[in-house]
């Protein structure tokens, strides 16, 4: 491991795959940096923070332990470094948990490709370096009680009983506004600081995902809260790395799951918006240009107004 | 006395009519009820190769799902290995061409001035010094390049990667055995490997496998049947298992028949349940997530080629299915159906 002369760009990497062969292709793709590689995930925490990684590249099927826990454990001891899951399979399971637990910041399908490999763990690794760190999203309980009587929460559900639900869980401890469709949810987030958005993925026949990609593209502090029936897993890893989604929940959804997604989702925003430099790391990947790129399907002049929301009502502090 | 007579025999006349007219009746029903369940038999008989066919479908279903995880993870270091022996082939011939260079340098003609004063002569020595110098460290550069250990030890993997690739493909077409139909004779320890191949998806994470395959004489059989079987019972197995378990397969041979056991350490299968494992549209699955089918259709591939299947279970501690078939068999009822 070309550790003393490695020249200071070099970033220093943690691979976790139970399939050596794996390991050494990518210490070989990602040779210009310094790695650090083991086929036991039971090792790997203890690793990322004794060499004080800052991107970690994770298989997530493993026989001692599953790269989503691996994750979840890293983000836990080692919260600076970028995680990255790469794998061969993607079961909706494994994806939910690396949105929910493993907050990962890319979901990688195996066979990669190299160039963007490379380019994600380079620019992940930039990141990790110079952006601060959220460690924990909930908030102390008076700075909470301030914040949710300040951060406006979005629905967006076109599914009156489902609406009906979910005002009665949050109506209570939030500001809560409801849209059942994208151009009135635009409308709602023009007029309030909006700092939590809670989408299904389609309203009246129409893909909300689009929206909630080009949200995130252009004001990454925002936390969306994916509630859902039609979960499959093609969906759901776009929008971890088009979407940056923040926690994705399945239908019929329970209370105390929603409470405390909703809670941490304002926790974050209200971090964020006062370190807005922190937000460079849920970043979402510009939409690939073919193939599943709502994004770009998105009308233009709803495309706009994303673009132009103003900075002032979404707490923005870039101005 | 004689009117009471003529009434009660008239009466049990109507009665005896009656009942005649009822029994007509049931007759005619029962005769209805008869071409409908002969009918009814027809119809099962030939929805029954059918249902063989769709769970089939099913397991291929399950079986692509498995196999490209299988695929991918060789697939992704080999595609990988192949690119960057390209980058390190393109990085090993600067370094050549820096040799290359340095050797050009030596190679320069160089003026021999008799009557030379002793500054340009010294400058001549250096310029010589220098050139070997430089010569020396581009053939130590290319000598201790690593590129070329790299790219031969990636290229390994690659090939490596390869013969797992292959080795899938040759299990696949095990499996289906799309290139042969009907009845052959098989190695069932080869149906066996390769059903455990395609549920490794469903096993891997959780569920170690043991292992204990003696060798066994061919058997005549329908081979896509019995790897339909094995597969079966296996993923059963798996579901049985909540978490982490182990599951055992054993094959032998015991007098004239070879016998195959798949064993889980799972939750067992509860007494008032036992008795209806193996009928069909039986299930303890949530709806929309068992057909009900599985056993049902491993019990009559096995019986029609003249096998037995057997179950002993002890509730949460596991369960093991015991798969018999004669070593002779000779035109099971199973080849005509599929």
């Amino acid at each position: 491991m070309p550790m003393t002369d490695a020249p200071a760009t070099a970033l220093r990497i943690l691979m976790i795959d139970d399939e050596s062969r794996i390991l050494r292709a990518l210490k070989a793709l990602l040779r210009e940096h310094t790695t650090f590689a083991t086929t036991n995930p039971l090792e790997a925490a203890a690793l990322a923070k004794q060499h004080d990684v800052d991107v970690v590249i994770c298989d997530q099927r493993m026989p001692e332990k599953a790269g989503v826990d691996v994750l979840r454990d890293i983000k836990e001891t080692h919260p600076r470094a970028l995680r990255i899951l790469l794998t061969g399979y993607s079961d909706l399971k494994a994806v939910l948990g690396s949105v929910n637990e493993g907050e990962v910041y890319r979901f990688v399908n195996k066979p990669w490709n190299n160039t963007e490999l490379r380019d994600l763990v380079t620019g992940a690794g930039k990141i990790a370096r110079e952006a601060p760190v959220i460690a924990r999203d909930t908030l102390p309980q008076a700075e909470h009680d301030r914040a949710r009587t300040q951060v406006g929460v979005l629905v967006i559900e076109d599914d009156t009983a489902v609406q009906q639900r979910l005002r009665e869980i949050l109506q209570p401890y939030y500001k809560v506004n409801f849209a059942n469709n994208a151009e009135r949810a635009l409308q709602i987030m023009e007029q309030n600081e909006t700092g939590v958005v809670i989408s299904e993925t389609e309203a009246g026949r129409s893909d909300l995902t689009g929206l909630l990609k080009a949200l995130k593209l252009h004001h990454p502090h925002i936390a969306t809260v994916v509630v859902t029936e039609r979960a499959n897993a093609q969906t759901a890893i776009e929008l971890i790395n088009e979407g940056q989604v923040y926690r994705m929940l399945i239908k019929p959804v329970r209370m105390g799951t929603c409470r405390l997604s909703v809670d941490s989702a304002i926790g974050r925003y209200w971090q964020l918006k006062q370190n807005p430099q922190a937000a460079r790391r849920y970043t979402a990947a510009k939409p690939a240009p073919e193939g599943g790129s709502s994004a770009l399907r998105l009308p233009a002049a709803l495309l706009n107004r994303i673009r132009s929301l103003p900075g002032r009502l979404l707490g923005n502090a870039r101005a | 006395m004689l009117l009471i007579i003529v009434i009660v025999l008239v009466v049990a006349c109507a009665a005896l009519g009656v009942a005649l007219a009822q029994q007509r009746r049931q007759n005619l029903v029962l005769r209805a009820g008869q071409a409908e369940t002969e009918a009814e038999l027809k119809h099962l008989q030939a929805s029954q190769s059918q249902v063989i066919h769709t769970t089939k479908l099913a397991s291929l279903g399950q079986m692509v799902a498995g196999v490209a995880h299988e695929i991918n993870t060789p697939l992704g270091f080999v595609k990988s290995n192949v690119e960057v022996v390209g980058d390190l082939l393109d990085d090993y011939r600067k370094l050549v061409k820096q040799y290359d260079a340095a050797v050009q340098v030596c190679l320069q003609p160089v003026d021999l001035i008799f009557n030379a004063d002793k500054a340009s002569l010294d400058k001549l020595v250096k310029h010589v010094e220098e050139a070997r110098r430089k010569l020396f460290e581009a053939r130590t550069a290319v000598e201790k390049s690593p590129l070329l250990k790299d790219a031969k030890e990636l290229l390994g993997d690659a090939s490596e990667g390869l013969a797992q690739l292959s080795s899938l493909v040759v299990n696949l077409k095990g499996f289906s055995r799309v290139d042969r139909d009907g009845m052959d004779t098989m190695d069932l320890n080869e149906g066996i490997e390769s059903a455990l191949m395609i549920a490794q998806h469903q096993l891997r994470d959780r569920v170690k496998v043991v292992k204990h395959l003696q060798p066994l004489p061919k058997v005549r059989c329908m081979p896509s049947q019995m790897n339909q079987v094995f597969l079966n019972l296996i993923t059963n197995a798996a579901q049985a298992i909540d978490g982490d378990g182990t599951l055992t397969v054993d094959s032998r041979v015991d007098g004239g028949q070879v016998q195959v056991d798949i064993s889980d350490t799972g939750c067992g299968i509860a007494d008032d349940v036992l008795p209806k494992i193996f009928d069909p549209f039986f299930t303890t699955k949530p709806v929309g997530e068992g057909t009900g089918l599985g056993l049902s259709i491993v019990h009559k591939i096995v019986k029609g080629h003249g096998g037995t299947i057997k179950v002993r279970t002890t509730p949460r501690k596991g369960t093991t299915f015991t798969v018999s078939l004669p070593v002779n068999v000779s035109g099971p009822a199973a080849a005509e159906s599929a």
